[in-house]
């Protein structure tokens, strides 16, 4: 606030007493005080300033402005008779001046600016107002409003809350508190005065008009703490980009100096050169002048000897002169014959040699652009960032070189890879990692990248090998087992390559309590798995396989119900006269027959009792099953290991353990059978569904008749091993068989 | 009805006690074994009631077929009773070990001197069982019934006789179809007189025939030594036939080298007992 009212000097707004700025309104806002304005008063003062606003250039109003409110306080100072209060009459001087800007602007104080308004409306009337409006109406250029407003701008909050300061002193002067509000006026007014002036208006209780009051000011006060906070992050901001500033023109300015000293040692170098040059031309200039000068001198002192001699030689005899003249005839026609050279050889200007400044020129050039940037480094491999169609590659450069794009080129590596012509594939980049899609799942690429920017392009990077996250696998589900506490899940690859490994997730289906959690099995090197479950649930699972590039999308889901326990009939093991239906669960043997002479022995398949094996899940635990059978058909349901011979009959072993029904001549005959023998039991009511249960705990196979509940014969069984249901059919007839069911109760007694 | 308590031994965590009451129905004094296992202390617990055979008194189970264990785990209370009225001074009560005294058949007899006394099927099936309700806690709704030779029959008529009564019923070596064999046809004609059309009231076999139809579930076990098989006391081939056509369920089980003894009991009391304790504790 002080700064604000500091950068608006033009109001010649008086230095403020610290003390009145932050006196709360809350503090003091009754209306009622406002009323203690005589409004005579309040008038006059008004009007005397807008006269002199009309009248007079604004920036003699500005001046004047503080002198005419000093008197307004002197008057008002005599009003209440507190001359000595020069506090008081500061405070005026103070106020007085904005708050008058404010009156001067209702358009502006009415966009967003409706508590103002309403405070300068208590001391107006109606009246006034329109005056104030038409006042406007009338006032000044356009860019006089601009200027005033913003000096409105800078006063305009601080007018209205210390505008209540200075009436804090004249509480105790109060005499008859109003009790009603007019709104009409927007004025407090006493009981009795609402008779006359205010007998038409809209008048609310005081307390009411108060409390509006209150909550519009405090909902200034919100909006400007918000301002607050706004300017304050705005502030934090600026000096954020202050600093980039610095730093950013620090670096240029670095890198112009090293520019121009670059420029300005080659211009020295080049007038060193070009001065060395000029030196030597000049010196090999006058050396040849010089000789000539020399030999022409020469020349002349012999032209000179011979002109005296020639004198000398007249003045001789005539004898002499005879035999001399002769002489020197020949001398003369000798020495006229010699050619006097008197061409200049060397021409005083010099040649005219142009000047090479391409050099310069090229670092002149250069002095605003950046070098070209040095090979990017690319990162290896981030651990799961690749997708089975995709890898993210990324790279990083050193800090201050500038680039605008990068060029990343990429190929699939392949171990044979004698033809160096592999496709390559080049994209540009603006940012320093890229999503690189369409690949191949679960194959190693090849990547590298080169920066460039204005300058020119860098070197490549190294190559770094990227792998693309395998292919989803496929879950058996027509293989998977399971039983009350497991189930074994098997799956195909989906990719030809290996992989590094796989993870199972399985999450329970509709379970209101656990839903959406998902567990995982992680590190599975086999395309098997056997996991370990809560009994009677549902789970749903996926499988992901996994290499260095990250996991493959999820397989489709697989469904596992672990009530009771669920396998299916190994078409492995199936002699050749059964027929397993589509479903896994039903075996049938026709009356037609296959000639014997097609079995084979076999370690798998049965070839001598017509069976079949079910793939029971490998948990020890208790397994139940149940086989619906018709009352008249001969057949065999047990157990046997998986090596049981297959040539042998069911429980004609010690590997095999089994319940074998006969039907002949009416009668029924059953058979507990285990390596050939059999305990004598008779059953008076054939079973139509036999349940079976194998419970490894406590090494007993149970047989139950399941209408009638009742327990028919358990063995005691050593199991060493896992064993599998096995079913036999020693007539044509079908079995089915019912499994994923749970244990009925009365079984859990034996 | 006072009980009096003759002994209390504890015995795989219950106890194994015997009591003496004065019977209405057979109006003398008669003593009865009763197990409560550990789960009595807590709660009611269903009832299992043993028959013995030909001599026996409340004794003979309780001492040598070794159910105590199989009853603990199950959490059954077993009772034992006696196989006649004693101490009743009928003339030739005690004259032959086949009838009278320890041979009571447990049927109810319509002949004099028997009749007054001879009331063990009223006793096996309504006094007793009102006084052990009374007095222990068992599950009233809850009860089953074995039993060995004479018991075995006693097991099989108690059952047949009264459709619902009992949850389960198992016998060891039962006879099974007493108007046909020498013991039946020797107390019967004592009890129920020389009318054989009577006899049929409590004979097995005969009963089956007619039995409306209930569901029960009858475990019978038979040694093949036994001597009483082979002398035609026991009969289980008709029983068997008998149900076979009235799809009455039975899993006869005949077990090799077993004789009629409690040896023999005590190696399939095991079984017998998970029996009753899969309807039982159902």
């Amino acid at each position: 606030m002080e700064e604000e009212a500091g950068e608006a000097p033009g109001l010649g707004r008086p230095a403020a007493p610290k003390d009145f700025h932050f006196y709360h309104v809350d503090l003091y806002d009754s209306e009622d005080r406002l009323q203690i304005f005589p409004e005579g008063n309040t008038r006059m003062r008004r009007e005397v300033v807008q006269a002199e606003m009309t009248n007079e250039p604004r920036a003699a109003v500005k001046e004047k402005a503080p002198r005419d409110l000093e008197e307004e306080v002197d008057e008002l100072v005599h009003l209440y008779g507190l001359e000595d209060d020069h506090e008081l009459g500061d405070a005026f001087v103070d106020e007085s001046m904005p708050r008058i800007e404010v009156s001067e602007y209702p358009p502006y104080g009415m966009m967003g600016r409706e508590a103002a308004r309403e405070q300068r409306d208590w001391r107006l009337s109606g009246e006034e107002a329109n005056a104030e409006d038409l006042g406007l109406g009338g006032w000044g250029s356009a860019d006089q409003c601009q200027d005033l407003r913003e000096a409105y701008r800078y006063t305009h909050g601080r007018a209205s809350e210390e505008y209540e300061c200075y009436v804090i002193p004249e509480e105790e002067d109060e005499d008859e508190a109003a009790d009603v509000f007019c709104v009409t006026c927007k004025t407090p007014v006493r009981a009795l005065e609402v008779s006359d002036e205010h007998k038409e208006h809209e008048v609310t209780p005081l307390h009411k008009a108060l409390e509006s009051a209150k909550d519009e000011i405090h909902k200034n006060m919100y909006k400007l703490e918000k301002q607050i906070i706004e300017m304050e992050n705005f502030a934090s901001h600026l000096e954020e980009v202050f600093i980039t500033v610095e730093e950013n023109f620090g670096r240029q300015e670095q890198n112009f100096e090293s520019h121009y000293n670059e420029i300005l040692e080659t211009l020295a170098q080049k007038y060193e050169e070009k001065i060395q040059a000029l030196g030597e031309k000049k010196k090999e200039k006058l050396e040849a002048l010089y000789g000539q000068l020399v030999s022409c001198g020469e020349n002349l002192d012999t032209c000179k000897e011979l002109m005296e001699t020639i004198e000398e030689m007249c003045h001789e005899e005539k004898v002499d002169f005879i035999k001399d003249a002769v002489a020197m005839a020949d001398r003369l026609g000798k020495f006229l014959k010699t050619k006097t050279d008197v061409e200049i050889s060397t021409q005083p200007d010099f040649d005219d040699q142009t000047l090479d400044f391409s050099d310069v020129e090229q670092l002149m050039d250069s002095l605003n652009t950046i070098p070209a940037p040095s090979a990017p480094v690319i990162n290896p491999q981030a651990p799961n960032s690749a997708t089975g169609s995709s890898v993210r590659v990324c790279w990083s450069l050193y800090s201050d070189d500038t680039v605008e794009s990068y060029q990343l080129s990429y190929r699939p590596v392949r171990d044979s890879s004698p033809e160096k012509d592999q496709a390559e594939f080049t994209m540009t980049i603006k940012e320093t990692y890229c999503s690189v899609t369409n690949l191949v799942p679960n194959t190693q690429y090849e990547f590298w990248v080169t920066a460039r920017n204005r300058a020119g392009l860098s070197p490549a990077s190294e190559r770094a090998v990227y792998m693309t996250a395998p292919s989803p696998p496929t879950i058996k589900s027509r293989e998977i087992r399971s039983c009350e506490e497991a189930a074994l899940i098997c799956w195909e690859s989906g990719n030809l390559n290996p992989v590094d490994s796989y993870t199972v997730e399985l999450s329970q289906a509709e379970a209101p309590g656990a839903s959406g959690v998902t567990e995982s099995v992680v590190g599975i090197p086999t395309c098997e798995c056997l996991v370990q479950l809560q009994p009677r649930q549902s789970y749903i699972i996926y499988v992901r396989a996994l290499n260095v590039g990250g996991p493959s999308a999820r397989s489709q889901p697989a469904t596992v119900h672990t009530t009771g326990s669920y396998f299916h009939l190994n078409e492995h093991t199936c002699h050749p006269w059964l027929t397993i239906s589509e479903d896994g669960l039903t075996v049938v043997r026709s009356e037609r027959r296959a000639p014997a002479s097609e079995l084979l022995s076999s370690d798998t398949r049965f070839t001598r009792c017509v069976a079949v094996m079910g793939n029971l899940i490998p948990v020890r635990g208790r397994h139940y099953w149940e086989v619906e059978v018709d009352e008249c058909l001969d057949y065999t349901v047990g157990v046997a290991f998986e090596d049981v011979p297959k040539q042998e009959d069911l429980g004609a072993n010690h590997l095999s353990w089994c319940m074998r029904h006969t039907f002949a001549s009416s009668r029924h005959k059953y058979e507990f059978l285990h390596n050939k023998t059999t305990p004598d039991i008779r059953i008076t009511v054939s079973p139509k569904k036999i349940g079976i249960l194998l419970d490894y705990e406590n090494s007993k196979l149970s047989f139950f008749n399941v209408g009638l509940s009742q327990h028919l014969y358990t063995f005691s069984c050593q199991l060493h091993q896992f064993v599998h249901p096995c079913f036999s059919l020693e007539k044509p007839g079908c079995l089915k068989i019912h499994n994923g069911i749970s244990m009925p109760k009365h079984v859990t007694f034996y | 009805m006072a009980l009096k308590q003759l002994s209390s031994n504890k015995c795989f965590g219950g106890l194994q006690k015997v009591f003496e009451h004065d019977s209405v129905e057979l109006k003398c004094k008669m003593k009865f074994a009763i197990y409560l296992p550990p789960k009595a202390e807590t709660g009611k617990c269903p009832a299992l009631y043993w028959l013995s055979g030909l001599t026996c008194t409340e004794q003979n189970f309780i001492t040598k077929s070794g159910y105590h264990q199989a009853a603990s785990e199950h959490g059954l209370v077993v009772i034992a009773p006696d196989t006649s009225p004693r101490g009743c001074n009928i003339k030739g009560e005690d004259e032959s070990w086949d009838f009278g005294t320890g041979a009571g058949f447990y049927l109810d007899a319509t002949e004099d001197p028997w009749k007054t006394n001879y009331r063990m099927y009223s006793y096996v099936t309504e006094e007793l069982p009102q006084l052990i309700n009374a007095n222990f806690p068992v599950d009233p709704q809850r009860m089953s019934i074995f039993g060995h030779s004479m018991g075995g029959h006693g097991a099989l008529i108690c059952t047949l006789k009264n459709p619902g009564k009992y949850k389960s019923v198992s016998a060891f070596a039962p006879i099974c179809n007493p108007v046909l064999c020498p013991w039946g046809k020797k107390a019967f004609s004592g009890y129920l007189g020389t009318d054989e059309s009577k006899w049929k009231a409590y004979d097995a076999t005969h009963l089956v025939k007619s039995y409306p139809g209930s569901q029960l579930d009858i475990l019978i076990d038979q040694g093949k030594d036994d001597q009483f098989l082979s002398d035609g006391q026991l009969l289980p081939d008709n029983f068997i036939a008998a149900c076979t056509e009235k799809k009455i369920p039975v899993v006869f089980r005949s077990q090799e080298g077993y004789d009629h003894s409690y040896y023999f009991i005590a190696t399939f009391i095991t079984d017998h007992i998970r029996h009753h304790a899969k309807y039982l504790n159902a």
